[in-house]
This record gives structure tokens, sequence and C-alpha cells, in this order.
């Protein structure tokens, strides 16, 4: 008598043996159940795709507030980072609550802190990221004089820059690892380079938003070249991570990068979310107009990663080919 | 052990009866009229508010084959109740919990609809249910309730098996088991079924069917199942993937990945603004 075969001698690729004989079944075994899905599709629509865009500018706008030296030349560039990594901490909540099926109870996020849930440590980095981004924005505006001058001792600088930069990462990066830590093909091969180039497009799209704000109201001219600089490795780095995720993923990425769906994405992030602003960072020019057409074209190229990636992960669940064999 | 579910499907006929004792006993909507025209199957596949689904695959060779050859399998499908459920652990707010019986549970009251259990799921188990799903009140107005309160409490939240929790808690069977006329459903002590099972397994091998167990023993990262299967196919076959993966297995790496390119900018950031 032998034992029957545990899963993992069921190789997909080879022929499928019995317990008893060891004679392969007939071959006309069909490998899928009449093409049905296997998987249930991510129900997330147009409030996760606008969170996980505003997430990444809002943690870059965290990291540079941090990075910015407001002693020299990037006052203004503190001050942008600063307002703007708390208007995104205040509004994204609500964009965040707006997506559940029953946001009355937005709160229960709050009864647990589970490490095991992605989402779970999402809510909790949340939180934590708006607590120094809200004191960083009152200790500004109190210098600012738009709320009285007590407010600006609220923060102190040593701990609320580097609070500020931490979370701002995390928040930059764990929708990257929550997508990734799914049963969905096309985002689990993705575990090495989706959290990546979340991060990259967080922080090129936060220099993007900064420099437009800076470029409406004021800046100095190096402010502006660091900006365009980190910009530009943040943004390579990103298109590296593309380039990379397509050919690690193979036929698993399909989803993502054939068909319409890959052309919009080689179109409006590659090349003119990448690609474009990378040479108006590079060239010589400076204008207003160059900064904002550039970080205009980086900030909706980020917008577009985020979209194909969500609506990706949707067709690749309806494959069942793809989701009988899981990566590991 | 806990309880969970044994189901073996070669002695089961296709009948159904497992899916209506689900709707009936945990009140759930109709899955409308639609006819697939795949074989007698026209639920299609488990759902929010669709427990047990009957899979039918009929396997016929073409002329050459003979007609011994010819199969026409049928597997009552349902949440395994994973030993580690992606369901539970992706789970915010702590609405989806181990209960006493060992069975993975979704507390209605508790969940908020996030959807994240979704994806979650290695088996496509567990969906949202639509808010539609109960307002559209059929179901409801034949036994006077008020389907208000129906979706007062359950739409828009997950939905899948809850091994009948409300029935074991007093003794019962759950609905599916009670309902399978050829007790292609066995409900009870894991550890018993398995033994059982295994049993299955020599005899069948004794009459030169080829069977195994598909959830025992397993060395996938989801553990054992709590409601495991008999199978004489090829998982795929069945809608069942070959080797399940827990998807929180993917978090070390994609933690690390975040954290190094969030490093390496912050250290050209820094040389860029402050060098």
């Amino acid at each position: 008598m032998s034992t029957p075969p545990d899963l993992s001698q069921l190789n997909p690729d080879a022929s499928f043996r019995g317990a008893s004989n060891g004679e392969p079944l007939p071959a006309h075994a069909s490998p899928t159940y009449y093409d049905r899905p296997l998987l249930k599709r991510p129900h997330w629509g147009w409030e996760v795709i606008v969170y996980l865009f505003m997430g990444g500018v809002m943690g870059g706008s965290g990291i540079l507030a941090a990075l910015a030296d407001e002693d020299g030349d990037d006052r203004e560039l503190a001050r942008s980072a600063r307002y703007l990594a708390f208007a995104l901490a205040a509004t994204c909540p609500a964009v965040l609550v707006k997506h559940l099926g029953r946001p009355e109870r937005f709160l229960h996020m709050m009864r647990i802190v589970k490490f095991k849930s992605v989402m779970s440590m999402g809510v909790w980095g949340l939180i934590g990221f708006s607590l120094p981004a809200a004191a960083a924005a009152a200790a500004q505006a109190g210098e600012d004089g738009v709320l009285p001058d007590v407010f600006r001792y609220i923060a102190p600088r040593r701990l609320v820059g580097p609070a500020q930069a931490l979370l701002g990462a995390f928040i930059a990066g764990y929708t990257g690892v929550l997508i990734s830590a799914t049963a969905i093909p096309v985002w689990a091969i993705g575990k090495r380079f989706i959290p990546a180039f979340s991060v990259c497009s967080g922080v090129a799209g936060a220099c993007a938003a900064n420099a437009a704000i800076l470029a409406l109201t004021d800046g100095s001219e190096r402010t502006f070249r660091k900006l365009e600089r980190l910009e530009l490795v943040a943004s390579l780095a990103e298109l590296g991570l593309l380039l990379g995720f397509e050919r690690h993923a193979g036929e698993l990425g399909k989803p993502m990068y054939g068909g319409e769906r890959g052309a919009k994405l080689r179109t409006w992030t590659m090349i003119a979310g990448i690609g474009v602003p990378s040479l108006l960072n590079v060239i010589p020019v400076h204008a207003r107009w160059k900064t904002l057409l550039a970080s205009a074209l980086t900030l909706f190229g980020g917008y577009v990663l985020r979209e194909t990636l969500i609506e990706a992960g949707k067709d690749s669940a309806d494959d069942p080919k793809a989701a009988a064999r899981q990566p590991e | 052990m806990g309880n969970g579910f044994f189901t073996d499907t070669t002695l089961c006929i296709g009948c159904k009866a497992c899916e209506v004792a689900c709707k009936q006993w945990n009140q759930l909507p109709a899955d409308g009229y639609e006819f697939s025209g795949n074989s007698y199957d026209n639920t299609m596949a488990l759902g929010g508010t669709t427990w047990r689904h009957v899979a039918f695959i009929e396997q016929t060779g073409g002329p050459e084959t003979p007609p011994s050859l010819n199969k026409w399998l049928m597997m009552s499908d349902v949440c395994k109740h994973c030993t580690y459920a992606g369901c539970m652990e992706a789970c915010p707010t702590g609405a989806i919990v181990r209960n006493e019986f060992d069975d993975v549970y979704i507390q209605p009251d508790v969940c908020n609809g996030c959807g994240y259990c979704v994806p979650s799921c290695p088996f496509g188990v567990v969906d949202l249910i639509a808010h539609a799903d109960y307002t559209d009140g059929r179901h409801f107005e034949s036994d006077g309730r008020n389907h208000d309160d129906a979706t007062q409490t359950t739409g828009g939240i997950a939905g899948k098996c809850t091994l009948c929790y409300d029935r074991q808690k007093v003794g019962f069977t759950p609905a599916c088991a009670k309902a399978c006329p050829t007790e292609s459903i066995q409900f009870g002590d894991v550890d018993e079924l398995k033994a059982r099972a295994k049993k299955r397994v020599a005899q069948l091998e004794a009459r030169g069917v080829q069977s195994y167990l598909y959830g025992v023993d397993s060395d996938s990262s989801v553990g054992d199942l709590n409601a495991f299967f008999l199978l004489t196919e090829r998982p795929g076959a069945y809608n069942l993937p070959e080797r399940p993966v827990l998807p929180s297995t993917h978090q070390p790496a994609g933690y690390t990945s975040a954290a190094l390119a969030a490093a390496a900018l912050a250290l050209v950031g820094f040389v860029i603004f402050r060098a």
C-alpha cells in the first residue's frame, strides 16, 4: 500500500501520477475549470488608486521635510514639504474611509494592532506619520505667523525631522508590500520590485509636487537644482525597477505590461512620466514653465503607475492558469 | 484538533443539496438564473453569499478513448478553513478569527468591508457581499423578513462559509453535511476525518481507482486544510491551486525591498541636500 501523494508531488509540469499503480491519468484532463477565474478580483477602485498615489507623495514629502536644509538654501522647501505632508495626511484617511464597504465602521481598524496584516500596519503607520506631520506643520505655521508664535516650539526639529523621514519612507513603501502580500499572481511575483518602485515613485512625485509649489510661490535656485537631481535619481531607479519587473514577471506580468494597459504604462509612466521630466531636469534651462511641465508629467506618470498596478491585479486574478501556480 | 469537513469527491452525485441547504440555513440570497453552459454547473464559483459550490467536470477523451476512461467528476467545494489562513492574517480589524471549533470565522458585526481578505485568499473563496445582494429582497419577501435589516447587518462586508458556527454551537452537524445524501461531505473531528480519509484512499486503491487527499500532510505554507478533499484529478481541474501559497510569506521580501530603496534614496538625498 502506498501513501497518497502530497501537494508537493503534484508538479504541474509533470504528468499526474496517482497513488495506486503509477499509471498517468488520460492526457485530456483539463488543466483549468472551464477557464473560470480561480481567485477573486480585488474590489479596490479609484479611492485606493488615489490613496496609493497620494501616499507616495505624502511619504516622499516627509522625507523631503527632513532632508531640506532649513538654515541654508531650502527654507521654502522645508515649508512646502511640511504643509504638503500634513495636507495629504489630513485628506488620505477620508479617501480610505470612503473605499470601505461599511465606512461607518472605519474605527474598527483601530481596535487591533496586527503585525501580520500589512493593512493594519499601514493604518497605524498613517496615524503615526500624521502626528509629526501635524506638529511640523503647526510649528511652520507658528513661524509663518499663521498660528500664534508659541506653536513654533511644539516640534523640536531633531526629533520631528527623522520621525517624518522614517515614517514617510514606511508610508511610501508599505502600499507596495500590501499588494505584494496577496495571492494575486502579478502582485505576488513583484514582491522584490513593487515596494521598491513605489518608494522611488513616491520620492520622485514628492520632488515634483514640491518643485511645482515652489515654482508657483518662491524658492531658491539651489533648491530647484537639488530637487531636480533627487527626482532624476529616484525616477531613473523607478524606471530600472519597472523594466526589471517586466523581465522578472515574464508571462505573469502580461496584465500589467501587455496590451493597451502596457502601452499606457510605457507612454505615460515610462516615457512621459520619467523620460521627458528627466530630460527636462538635466537641460540647463531654468524656467517656471519647465518646472511645472516636468512636475505635472511626473505626477501624472505616478498616478498611471498606481492605476496600472491595481487594474492589472484584477485581470491577473481572472487568469486561472496563473493562479493555479502561485509564485512562492 | 478542531472540526472540519472531509469532502470525498468519489461519492458526490452532483445533487447540489449542500448548496441549497447552505443557502437556506444561512439565509443567503439566490445566485440568479444564469445558465453557464458548463455541464450542470450554473453556480460556477464560491462567493460572498455562495458557500458551497458543486463543480462538474466532464472528461470525454474523444472517439479513441475507451468509454471506461470517460469520467464525470463532481466535487462540492467550500472554504478550506486553512491552518494558516491568508484572509485571517490580512484582516486589519480582527474581524476574521479562529473560533473554538478551530474554524475560520468572519464576525459580521466587526468587518468593515476593506476588502483586503479577498485577494489574500489563495483559494479565491472569500468575497465582498454587495448591498444589492440583499436589497434585491426576493429571498426575504417570502418569509416576511424586513430586508432592510438584512442590508444593515450583512451588506458591504466580506462573506464566506462559517462552517455553520451557529449549528456547531448547539451540537448540530453543518447544514451541507447534514443534507448530503451520500456522505460525500463528512463533518467531524479533523484528525478522525483524516484517518478515515486515508483508509478511503487505500480502499479505492484496492479497487484500482487513483486518488489522493488535497490538504492533508501538506507542505504548502497554508498548512493542512480543516476542510480537505479526496480528489481523483489534478487540483487545477477542480479550480484549486496546485500548491497554494500563504500571501504573508511575501512580506519579508516586500518590506526588505522597500527599506533598501528608501535607504538608498535617503542616502542620495542626504548627499544632494546636505553635502
